[in-house]
Protein backbone atom coordinates (compact mmCIF):
# COMPACT_ATOMS: atom_id res chain seq x y z
CA UNK A 1 0.00 0.00 0.00
CA UNK A 2 1.61 2.74 -1.34
CA UNK A 3 0.47 6.29 -0.07
CA UNK A 4 1.16 9.24 1.03
CA UNK A 5 0.02 8.89 4.40
CA UNK A 6 0.16 11.66 7.02
CA UNK A 7 -0.12 9.57 9.94
CA UNK A 8 -1.12 6.40 10.94
CA UNK A 9 -3.67 6.22 13.46
CA UNK A 10 -4.37 3.18 15.67
CA UNK A 11 -7.67 2.93 17.31
CA UNK A 12 -8.25 0.27 20.26
CA UNK A 13 -7.72 -2.65 21.85
CA UNK A 14 -8.86 -0.72 25.00
CA UNK A 15 -10.85 2.23 23.98
CA UNK A 16 -13.88 4.35 25.11
CA UNK A 17 -16.20 2.99 23.09
CA UNK A 18 -15.57 -0.31 21.99
CA UNK A 19 -17.32 -2.83 23.89
CA UNK A 20 -14.83 -5.48 23.18
CA UNK A 21 -11.13 -5.31 22.45
CA UNK A 22 -10.07 -5.01 18.29
CA UNK A 23 -7.71 -2.30 16.68
CA UNK A 24 -8.56 -0.43 13.49
CA UNK A 25 -5.45 0.91 11.88
CA UNK A 26 -6.21 3.87 10.05
CA UNK A 27 -3.69 5.56 7.44
CA UNK A 28 -5.23 9.17 7.26
CA UNK A 29 -4.16 12.63 4.97
CA UNK A 30 -5.29 15.07 7.31
CA UNK A 31 -8.38 14.51 9.13
CA UNK A 32 -9.09 12.05 5.81
CA UNK A 33 -9.64 8.15 6.11
CA UNK A 34 -7.50 6.73 2.85
CA UNK A 35 -7.71 3.19 4.22
CA UNK A 36 -8.46 1.13 7.33
CA UNK A 37 -7.38 -2.72 8.52
CA UNK A 38 -9.05 -4.35 11.46
CA UNK A 39 -6.48 -6.21 13.57
CA UNK A 40 -8.10 -9.07 15.33
CA UNK A 41 -7.26 -11.69 17.98
CA UNK A 42 -7.73 -10.36 21.33
CA UNK A 43 -10.82 -13.13 22.21
CA UNK A 44 -9.89 -16.22 20.44
CA UNK A 45 -10.95 -18.91 22.89
CA UNK A 46 -10.57 -22.16 20.76
CA UNK A 47 -13.88 -23.29 21.26
CA UNK A 48 -14.06 -25.44 18.51
CA UNK A 49 -11.42 -27.00 19.86
CA UNK A 50 -12.97 -27.46 23.24
CA UNK A 51 -16.33 -29.17 21.28
CA UNK A 52 -14.99 -31.75 19.51
CA UNK A 53 -15.07 -34.90 21.30
CA UNK A 54 -18.12 -33.33 23.60
CA UNK A 55 -21.82 -35.04 23.93
CA UNK A 56 -24.18 -32.62 22.42
CA UNK A 57 -25.48 -32.34 26.03
CA UNK A 58 -22.33 -30.48 27.09
CA UNK A 59 -21.31 -28.90 23.54
CA UNK A 60 -25.00 -27.32 23.82
CA UNK A 61 -23.79 -25.08 26.85
CA UNK A 62 -21.02 -24.60 25.30
CA UNK A 63 -22.70 -23.10 21.76
CA UNK A 64 -24.83 -20.47 23.74
CA UNK A 65 -20.94 -19.10 25.04
CA UNK A 66 -19.94 -18.65 21.41
CA UNK A 67 -21.45 -15.30 21.77
CA UNK A 68 -23.58 -13.74 24.77
CA UNK A 69 -25.41 -10.94 23.06
CA UNK A 70 -27.18 -13.68 20.48
CA UNK A 71 -27.04 -16.82 22.68
CA UNK A 72 -30.31 -17.39 21.69
CA UNK A 73 -30.16 -18.03 18.32
CA UNK A 74 -26.65 -19.97 18.80
CA UNK A 75 -28.83 -22.45 20.95
CA UNK A 76 -31.29 -22.78 18.09
CA UNK A 77 -29.27 -23.03 15.42
CA UNK A 78 -27.36 -25.93 17.07
CA UNK A 79 -30.28 -27.74 18.12
CA UNK A 80 -31.92 -27.94 14.71
CA UNK A 81 -28.79 -29.00 13.34
CA UNK A 82 -28.84 -31.74 15.81
CA UNK A 83 -32.35 -32.56 14.86
CA UNK A 84 -31.53 -32.67 11.12
CA UNK A 85 -29.00 -35.12 11.92
CA UNK A 86 -31.25 -37.37 13.78
CA UNK A 87 -34.67 -36.51 12.00
CA UNK A 88 -36.47 -35.22 15.40
CA UNK A 89 -39.51 -33.32 15.06
CA UNK A 90 -40.82 -30.58 17.01
CA UNK A 91 -44.35 -30.23 18.77
CA UNK A 92 -45.96 -27.05 17.17
CA UNK A 93 -46.23 -25.16 20.05
CA UNK A 94 -42.90 -25.71 21.05
CA UNK A 95 -41.74 -23.92 17.18
CA UNK A 96 -43.85 -21.23 18.08
CA UNK A 97 -41.85 -20.63 21.41
CA UNK A 98 -38.71 -20.88 20.00
CA UNK A 99 -39.32 -18.28 17.86
CA UNK A 100 -41.01 -16.38 20.47
CA UNK A 101 -37.75 -16.56 22.65
CA UNK A 102 -35.45 -15.71 18.93
CA UNK A 103 -37.25 -12.68 18.77
CA UNK A 104 -37.13 -11.78 22.25
CA UNK A 105 -33.34 -12.01 22.08
CA UNK A 106 -33.23 -10.51 18.53
CA UNK A 107 -34.81 -7.24 20.27
CA UNK A 108 -32.24 -6.66 22.99
CA UNK A 109 -29.70 -7.44 20.77
CA UNK A 110 -30.51 -4.81 18.25
CA UNK A 111 -31.41 -2.53 20.97
CA UNK A 112 -28.28 -2.63 22.51
CA UNK A 113 -26.48 -2.43 19.30
CA UNK A 114 -28.57 1.20 18.65
CA UNK A 115 -27.80 2.12 22.36
CA UNK A 116 -24.16 1.80 21.52
CA UNK A 117 -24.32 3.59 18.49
CA UNK A 118 -26.37 6.82 19.75
CA UNK A 119 -23.53 6.42 22.61
CA UNK A 120 -21.12 6.57 19.82
CA UNK A 121 -22.36 9.77 18.15
CA UNK A 122 -22.33 11.07 21.75
CA UNK A 123 -26.02 11.42 22.11
CA UNK A 124 -26.66 9.51 25.39
CA UNK A 125 -30.44 10.80 25.82
CA UNK A 126 -31.47 8.37 23.46
CA UNK A 127 -29.04 5.70 23.96
CA UNK A 128 -30.42 5.64 27.49
CA UNK A 129 -33.90 5.45 26.70
CA UNK A 130 -33.00 2.63 24.69
CA UNK A 131 -31.37 0.83 27.84
CA UNK A 132 -34.46 1.63 29.52
CA UNK A 133 -36.89 -0.32 27.02
CA UNK A 134 -33.78 -3.19 26.44
CA UNK A 135 -34.54 -3.70 30.45
CA UNK A 136 -38.46 -4.68 29.88
CA UNK A 137 -37.28 -6.78 26.72
CA UNK A 138 -34.74 -8.64 29.40
CA UNK A 139 -37.62 -8.95 31.68
CA UNK A 140 -39.50 -10.81 29.45
CA UNK A 141 -37.09 -13.04 28.61
CA UNK A 142 -36.14 -13.76 31.93
CA UNK A 143 -39.84 -14.63 32.37
CA UNK A 144 -40.02 -16.70 29.83
CA UNK A 145 -37.49 -18.77 30.02
CA UNK A 146 -35.35 -18.31 33.69
CA UNK A 147 -32.43 -16.30 32.90
CA UNK A 148 -31.42 -12.83 31.34
CA UNK A 149 -28.65 -14.07 28.96
CA UNK A 150 -27.46 -17.91 28.61
CA UNK A 151 -30.81 -19.09 29.00
CA UNK A 152 -30.29 -22.43 27.40
CA UNK A 153 -34.27 -22.67 26.50
CA UNK A 154 -34.83 -24.81 23.50
CA UNK A 155 -33.52 -28.11 23.54
CA UNK A 156 -33.96 -31.43 21.03
CA UNK A 157 -37.56 -32.19 20.22
CA UNK A 158 -38.82 -28.72 22.13
CA UNK A 159 -38.27 -26.17 24.71
CA UNK A 160 -38.11 -26.02 28.13
CA UNK A 161 -40.49 -24.37 30.08
CA UNK A 162 -44.36 -23.80 28.90
CA UNK A 163 -45.95 -20.38 29.46
CA UNK A 164 -49.64 -20.53 30.90
CA UNK A 165 -52.27 -17.62 29.57
CA UNK A 166 -51.04 -15.18 32.25
CA UNK A 167 -47.52 -15.33 31.23
CA UNK A 168 -48.49 -14.35 27.82
CA UNK A 169 -50.70 -11.56 28.42
CA UNK A 170 -47.75 -10.03 30.57
CA UNK A 171 -45.60 -10.56 27.35
CA UNK A 172 -48.12 -9.19 24.88
CA UNK A 173 -48.49 -6.02 27.08
CA UNK A 174 -44.86 -5.74 27.63
CA UNK A 175 -44.49 -5.64 23.85
CA UNK A 176 -47.30 -2.85 23.85
CA UNK A 177 -44.89 -0.58 25.58
CA UNK A 178 -42.04 -1.44 23.92
CA UNK A 179 -43.77 -0.83 20.71
CA UNK A 180 -44.81 2.31 21.55
CA UNK A 181 -41.54 3.79 23.13
CA UNK A 182 -39.38 2.74 20.08
CA UNK A 183 -41.86 4.57 17.96
CA UNK A 184 -41.33 7.19 20.08
CA UNK A 185 -37.41 6.91 19.99
CA UNK A 186 -37.26 6.05 16.93
CA UNK A 187 -38.96 9.35 15.41
CA UNK A 188 -36.44 11.23 17.48
CA UNK A 189 -33.55 9.73 15.95
CA UNK A 190 -35.57 10.44 12.26
CA UNK A 191 -35.96 13.41 13.04
CA UNK A 192 -33.26 15.04 14.53
CA UNK A 193 -30.94 17.58 12.98
CA UNK A 194 -27.52 16.59 14.56
CA UNK A 195 -27.95 13.04 14.50
CA UNK A 196 -28.38 13.10 10.66
CA UNK A 197 -25.39 15.06 10.68
CA UNK A 198 -23.32 12.66 12.21
CA UNK A 199 -24.88 9.89 10.11
CA UNK A 200 -26.92 10.43 6.62
CA UNK A 201 -24.26 9.59 3.68
CA UNK A 202 -21.51 8.67 6.34
CA UNK A 203 -19.65 4.99 6.08
CA UNK A 204 -21.96 4.64 2.53
CA UNK A 205 -21.53 0.85 1.14
CA UNK A 206 -23.10 0.52 -2.17
CA UNK A 207 -25.47 -2.66 -3.11
CA UNK A 208 -22.55 -3.74 -5.26
CA UNK A 209 -19.50 -4.00 -2.90
CA UNK A 210 -21.87 -5.31 -0.73
CA UNK A 211 -22.21 -8.19 -2.81
CA UNK A 212 -18.61 -8.04 -3.88
CA UNK A 213 -17.33 -8.75 0.07
CA UNK A 214 -20.74 -11.12 1.09
CA UNK A 215 -22.09 -8.51 3.63
CA UNK A 216 -24.99 -10.11 5.60
CA UNK A 217 -27.71 -9.12 8.12
CA UNK A 218 -29.06 -5.63 8.43
CA UNK A 219 -25.90 -4.30 6.61
CA UNK A 220 -26.45 -5.99 3.58
CA UNK A 221 -30.06 -4.96 4.52
CA UNK A 222 -29.41 -1.50 4.32
CA UNK A 223 -27.64 -1.70 1.12
CA UNK A 224 -31.12 -3.29 -0.85
CA UNK A 225 -29.95 -6.84 -1.23
CA UNK A 226 -33.29 -9.01 0.16
CA UNK A 227 -31.28 -11.40 2.68
CA UNK A 228 -32.95 -13.09 5.24
CA UNK A 229 -32.39 -16.34 6.54
CA UNK A 230 -35.54 -16.39 8.44
CA UNK A 231 -37.68 -16.47 5.08
CA UNK A 232 -36.78 -19.97 4.42
CA UNK A 233 -37.48 -21.15 8.07
CA UNK A 234 -40.59 -23.06 8.09
CA UNK A 235 -42.12 -21.55 11.43
CA UNK A 236 -41.30 -18.15 9.95
CA UNK A 237 -43.04 -18.48 6.90
CA UNK A 238 -45.88 -19.88 8.94
CA UNK A 239 -45.84 -16.27 10.10
CA UNK A 240 -45.69 -14.64 6.71
CA UNK A 241 -42.49 -13.29 7.62
CA UNK A 242 -41.48 -10.45 4.48
CA UNK A 243 -37.52 -9.31 5.48
CA UNK A 244 -37.00 -5.19 5.46
CA UNK A 245 -34.93 -3.76 3.06
CA UNK A 246 -33.50 0.13 2.74
CA UNK A 247 -31.25 1.29 0.13
CA UNK A 248 -29.53 4.07 1.61
CA UNK A 249 -26.48 2.24 2.69
CA UNK A 250 -25.32 4.23 5.54
CA UNK A 251 -25.17 4.71 8.91
CA UNK A 252 -28.16 5.99 9.24
CA UNK A 253 -30.25 3.08 7.23
CA UNK A 254 -28.05 0.32 9.33
CA UNK A 255 -29.37 1.95 12.44
CA UNK A 256 -32.64 2.70 11.34
CA UNK A 257 -33.51 -0.99 9.84
CA UNK A 258 -32.16 -2.28 13.43
CA UNK A 259 -35.19 0.35 14.79
CA UNK A 260 -37.48 -1.62 11.78
CA UNK A 261 -36.66 -4.62 12.63
CA UNK A 262 -37.39 -4.17 16.26
CA UNK A 263 -41.17 -3.08 15.63
CA UNK A 264 -41.24 -5.61 13.05
CA UNK A 265 -39.81 -8.67 15.85
CA UNK A 266 -42.66 -6.94 18.28
CA UNK A 267 -45.01 -8.10 15.91
CA UNK A 268 -44.57 -11.20 15.20
CA UNK A 269 -44.35 -11.97 19.18
CA UNK A 270 -48.05 -10.82 19.16
CA UNK A 271 -48.85 -12.93 16.25
CA UNK A 272 -47.36 -15.78 18.17
CA UNK A 273 -49.02 -14.89 21.50
CA UNK A 274 -52.68 -14.62 19.28
CA UNK A 275 -51.92 -17.86 17.04
CA UNK A 276 -50.51 -20.27 20.15
CA UNK A 277 -51.37 -23.60 19.40
CA UNK A 278 -52.25 -25.73 22.43
CA UNK A 279 -50.22 -29.36 22.74
CA UNK A 280 -47.20 -30.50 24.39
CA UNK A 281 -43.82 -28.27 24.44
CA UNK A 282 -41.65 -31.42 24.18
CA UNK A 283 -41.89 -34.52 21.48
CA UNK A 284 -39.53 -37.55 21.89
CA UNK A 285 -36.43 -38.37 20.09
CA UNK A 286 -32.62 -39.90 20.29
CA UNK A 287 -30.04 -37.72 18.67
CA UNK A 288 -27.87 -40.16 16.34
CA UNK A 289 -25.48 -39.99 14.00
CA UNK A 290 -24.77 -37.72 10.44
CA UNK A 291 -23.34 -34.83 8.88
CA UNK A 292 -25.27 -31.51 8.10
CA UNK A 293 -25.07 -28.07 7.50
CA UNK A 294 -28.00 -25.72 8.68
CA UNK A 295 -28.27 -21.72 8.47
CA UNK A 296 -30.27 -19.32 10.90
CA UNK A 297 -30.77 -15.70 10.97
CA UNK A 298 -28.52 -14.50 14.20
CA UNK A 299 -29.50 -10.43 14.94
CA UNK A 300 -26.42 -9.50 12.95
CA UNK A 301 -27.02 -11.48 9.77
CA UNK A 302 -26.34 -15.58 8.47
CA UNK A 303 -25.00 -18.02 11.31
CA UNK A 304 -23.97 -21.19 9.68
CA UNK A 305 -23.07 -24.88 11.96
CA UNK A 306 -21.64 -27.83 10.38
CA UNK A 307 -21.78 -30.33 12.96
CA UNK A 308 -20.38 -34.38 12.15
CA UNK A 309 -21.64 -36.34 15.07
CA UNK A 310 -21.63 -39.94 15.78
CA UNK A 311 -23.96 -42.46 17.27
CA UNK A 312 -24.11 -41.48 20.49
CA UNK A 313 -24.17 -37.94 20.02
CA UNK A 314 -20.86 -36.69 20.11
CA UNK A 315 -19.70 -34.24 18.07
CA UNK A 316 -16.77 -35.31 15.84
CA UNK A 317 -16.79 -32.55 14.09
CA UNK A 318 -17.97 -28.67 14.21
CA UNK A 319 -17.29 -25.40 12.06
CA UNK A 320 -19.34 -22.66 13.10
CA UNK A 321 -19.52 -19.42 10.74
CA UNK A 322 -20.89 -16.45 12.63
CA UNK A 323 -21.89 -12.96 10.63
CA UNK A 324 -19.85 -10.41 11.88
CA UNK A 325 -16.38 -11.31 10.06
CA UNK A 326 -18.28 -10.52 6.93
CA UNK A 327 -19.19 -7.28 8.61
CA UNK A 328 -16.57 -6.31 10.07
CA UNK A 329 -14.22 -6.85 6.77
CA UNK A 330 -16.78 -4.57 4.83
CA UNK A 331 -16.46 -1.91 7.06
CA UNK A 332 -12.65 -1.55 7.21
CA UNK A 333 -12.75 -2.17 3.05
CA UNK A 334 -15.16 0.28 2.23
CA UNK A 335 -17.50 2.01 4.92
CA UNK A 336 -14.30 4.02 7.04
CA UNK A 337 -12.38 4.77 4.11
CA UNK A 338 -13.51 8.15 2.56
CA UNK A 339 -14.94 9.40 5.70
CA UNK A 340 -13.74 13.11 6.15
CA UNK A 341 -13.12 12.52 10.04
CA UNK A 342 -11.84 10.59 12.66
CA UNK A 343 -14.55 10.58 14.80
CA UNK A 344 -16.87 8.99 11.89
CA UNK A 345 -14.42 6.03 11.97
CA UNK A 346 -15.77 4.75 15.10
CA UNK A 347 -19.38 5.34 14.31
CA UNK A 348 -19.29 3.82 10.69
CA UNK A 349 -17.59 0.18 13.01
CA UNK A 350 -20.10 0.71 15.42
CA UNK A 351 -23.41 1.03 12.89
CA UNK A 352 -22.04 -2.47 11.35
CA UNK A 353 -23.16 -3.79 14.95
CA UNK A 354 -19.75 -5.99 15.42
CA UNK A 355 -19.76 -8.65 17.81
CA UNK A 356 -15.90 -9.69 18.18
CA UNK A 357 -16.64 -12.66 20.69
CA UNK A 358 -18.29 -14.80 17.97
CA UNK A 359 -16.13 -13.46 15.19
CA UNK A 360 -13.13 -15.30 17.09
CA UNK A 361 -14.70 -17.59 19.03
CA UNK B 1 -6.71 11.69 60.62
CA UNK B 2 -5.45 15.06 58.73
CA UNK B 3 -8.35 17.11 57.69
CA UNK B 4 -7.44 16.65 53.81
CA UNK B 5 -7.49 12.91 54.59
CA UNK B 6 -10.93 13.09 55.55
CA UNK B 7 -12.08 15.21 52.67
CA UNK B 8 -10.63 12.91 50.46
CA UNK B 9 -11.77 10.31 51.76
CA UNK B 10 -15.48 11.82 51.74
CA UNK B 11 -14.65 12.72 47.83
CA UNK B 12 -13.75 9.14 46.79
CA UNK B 13 -17.03 7.63 48.27
CA UNK B 14 -19.06 9.35 45.84
CA UNK B 15 -16.90 9.36 42.65
CA UNK B 16 -15.40 6.20 41.92
CA UNK B 17 -14.86 6.10 37.89
CA UNK B 18 -14.68 2.27 35.73
CA UNK B 19 -12.66 1.10 33.20
CA UNK B 20 -13.75 -2.36 31.87
CA UNK B 21 -11.54 -4.67 29.64
CA UNK B 22 -12.70 -8.00 27.92
CA UNK B 23 -9.98 -10.26 28.44
CA UNK B 24 -11.75 -12.99 26.09
CA UNK B 25 -15.36 -13.56 27.56
CA UNK B 26 -18.24 -14.36 25.96
CA UNK B 27 -19.99 -11.15 25.79
CA UNK B 28 -22.48 -11.82 28.06
CA UNK B 29 -20.82 -10.11 30.89
CA UNK B 30 -20.53 -6.97 29.40
CA UNK B 31 -23.59 -6.60 28.35
CA UNK B 32 -24.81 -7.05 31.86
CA UNK B 33 -21.99 -4.31 32.88
CA UNK B 34 -23.60 -2.17 30.24
CA UNK B 35 -27.12 -2.92 31.76
CA UNK B 36 -25.81 -1.15 34.89
CA UNK B 37 -25.78 2.12 32.89
CA UNK B 38 -29.27 2.45 32.19
CA UNK B 39 -32.12 4.06 34.26
CA UNK B 40 -33.26 1.25 35.67
CA UNK B 41 -30.11 0.08 37.75
CA UNK B 42 -28.56 3.79 37.20
CA UNK B 43 -25.03 3.73 38.41
CA UNK B 44 -24.50 7.40 38.34
CA UNK B 45 -26.48 7.74 41.48
CA UNK B 46 -24.08 5.96 43.45
CA UNK B 47 -21.33 7.85 41.46
CA UNK B 48 -19.88 5.48 39.38
CA UNK B 49 -18.65 6.55 36.14
CA UNK B 50 -17.89 4.16 33.28
CA UNK B 51 -15.65 6.01 30.78
CA UNK B 52 -13.72 2.76 30.11
CA UNK B 53 -10.40 4.88 29.96
CA UNK B 54 -7.48 3.03 31.89
CA UNK B 55 -5.96 6.86 32.41
CA UNK B 56 -8.80 8.08 34.68
CA UNK B 57 -10.05 5.07 36.14
CA UNK B 58 -10.02 4.03 39.61
CA UNK B 59 -11.58 0.57 39.26
CA UNK B 60 -11.16 -2.09 36.09
CA UNK B 61 -13.25 -4.70 35.58
CA UNK B 62 -11.73 -7.82 34.85
CA UNK B 63 -14.32 -9.82 32.28
CA UNK B 64 -13.10 -13.16 30.77
CA UNK B 65 -10.47 -15.68 31.10
CA UNK B 66 -7.36 -14.47 29.79
CA UNK B 67 -6.50 -14.89 26.33
CA UNK B 68 -2.83 -15.35 25.25
CA UNK B 69 -3.32 -11.82 23.72
CA UNK B 70 -3.70 -10.46 27.16
CA UNK B 71 -1.41 -11.86 28.97
CA UNK B 72 0.90 -8.86 29.11
CA UNK B 73 -1.74 -6.43 28.25
CA UNK B 74 -3.91 -7.14 31.10
CA UNK B 75 -0.52 -6.25 33.10
CA UNK B 76 0.00 -2.63 30.75
CA UNK B 77 -3.69 -1.59 31.26
CA UNK B 78 -3.55 -2.07 35.02
CA UNK B 79 0.19 -0.44 35.39
CA UNK B 80 -1.37 2.70 33.81
CA UNK B 81 -4.20 2.96 36.70
CA UNK B 82 -3.13 5.82 39.20
CA UNK B 83 -3.16 4.68 42.42
CA UNK B 84 -5.36 3.98 44.78
CA UNK B 85 -6.69 1.62 42.24
CA UNK B 86 -8.50 -1.62 42.72
CA UNK B 87 -9.90 -4.09 40.43
CA UNK B 88 -12.94 -6.09 40.37
CA UNK B 89 -13.35 -9.95 38.19
CA UNK B 90 -16.54 -10.53 36.68
CA UNK B 91 -18.24 -13.40 36.23
CA UNK B 92 -16.62 -16.94 36.18
CA UNK B 93 -14.27 -16.86 33.92
CA UNK B 94 -11.39 -14.32 35.38
CA UNK B 95 -11.98 -16.91 38.16
CA UNK B 96 -11.74 -20.05 37.09
CA UNK B 97 -12.14 -20.35 33.25
CA UNK B 98 -16.38 -21.87 33.22
CA UNK B 99 -17.17 -23.35 30.50
CA UNK B 100 -13.66 -22.75 28.25
CA UNK B 101 -11.34 -24.39 31.14
CA UNK B 102 -11.23 -27.48 29.50
CA UNK B 103 -8.73 -29.54 27.34
CA UNK B 104 -7.28 -27.40 24.40
CA UNK B 105 -8.59 -24.09 25.18
CA UNK B 106 -6.62 -20.96 24.96
CA UNK B 107 -7.37 -19.22 27.67
CA UNK B 108 -5.52 -19.17 30.77
CA UNK B 109 -7.32 -18.35 33.80
CA UNK B 110 -7.28 -17.07 36.62
CA UNK B 111 -7.25 -13.68 35.91
CA UNK B 112 -5.24 -13.06 39.86
CA UNK B 113 -2.23 -14.48 38.30
CA UNK B 114 -1.28 -11.61 36.39
CA UNK B 115 -2.89 -8.59 38.18
CA UNK B 116 -3.80 -8.45 41.89
CA UNK B 117 -7.97 -8.50 42.46
CA UNK B 118 -9.65 -7.12 45.19
CA UNK B 119 -12.91 -8.68 44.90
CA UNK B 120 -14.63 -11.37 42.45
CA UNK B 121 -17.93 -11.91 41.16
CA UNK B 122 -19.29 -14.81 40.28
CA UNK B 123 -21.68 -15.81 38.10
CA UNK B 124 -22.40 -16.51 34.23
CA UNK B 125 -22.98 -13.74 33.90
CA UNK B 126 -23.94 -12.15 37.04
CA UNK B 127 -26.95 -10.15 37.33
CA UNK B 128 -26.29 -6.26 36.98
CA UNK B 129 -27.34 -6.12 40.85
CA UNK B 130 -24.62 -7.55 42.03
CA UNK B 131 -21.74 -6.03 40.00
CA UNK B 132 -23.03 -2.64 41.11
CA UNK B 133 -22.76 -4.01 44.52
CA UNK B 134 -19.45 -5.45 44.32
CA UNK B 135 -17.82 -1.54 42.98
CA UNK B 136 -19.82 -0.21 45.98
CA UNK B 137 -18.51 -2.66 48.95
CA UNK B 138 -14.87 -2.92 47.63
CA UNK B 139 -13.45 0.83 46.20
CA UNK B 140 -14.37 2.49 49.19
CA UNK B 141 -12.62 0.12 51.49
CA UNK B 142 -9.66 0.28 49.87
CA UNK B 143 -9.45 4.04 49.30
CA UNK B 144 -10.71 4.54 52.42
CA UNK B 145 -7.19 6.49 54.06
CA UNK B 146 -5.09 5.80 51.54
CA UNK B 147 -2.42 8.41 52.25
CA UNK B 148 -2.37 7.49 56.18
CA UNK B 149 -1.84 4.18 55.23
CA UNK B 150 0.88 4.15 52.47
Amino acid sequence: MKKIVDVSIPLGPVHPIFKEPCRIKCETFGEQVLAAEVELGYMKKGIERIMVGRPWQEVMFLAERVCGICSVIHNFVFIETMEKISGVGVPDRAAYLRVLANELDRMQSHLIANFSYCYTIEHETIGMYLLNIRETVMDMLEYLTGARVTCAYIVPGGVRFDPDAEDLSRIMKAMDEVERETRRYMDMFEYGPLIGLRSKGIGIMTREQSEFIHAVGPTARACGITVDCRSNHPTYQMLKFTPIVRTEGDNYARVMIRFQEVLQSADLIKTIIQTLPEGKIRGGGTIGRGETTHQGEAPRGELTYRIKSDTHGRIQEISIQTPSIMNIEACARYMIPGVTSIADVTSAYISSDPCIACTER
Amino acid sequence: MSLLQSLKNAVRQRSIHVCYVDTGSCNGCDIEVLACLSPRYDLEQYGIYVHNNPREADVLLVIGGVTPQWEDKLKMVWDKIPEPKAAISIGNCPISGCVFSRPLTLTNAPAKSYIPIAAEVPGCPPRPTEIIQAILSVAPLIFKDWEDRK
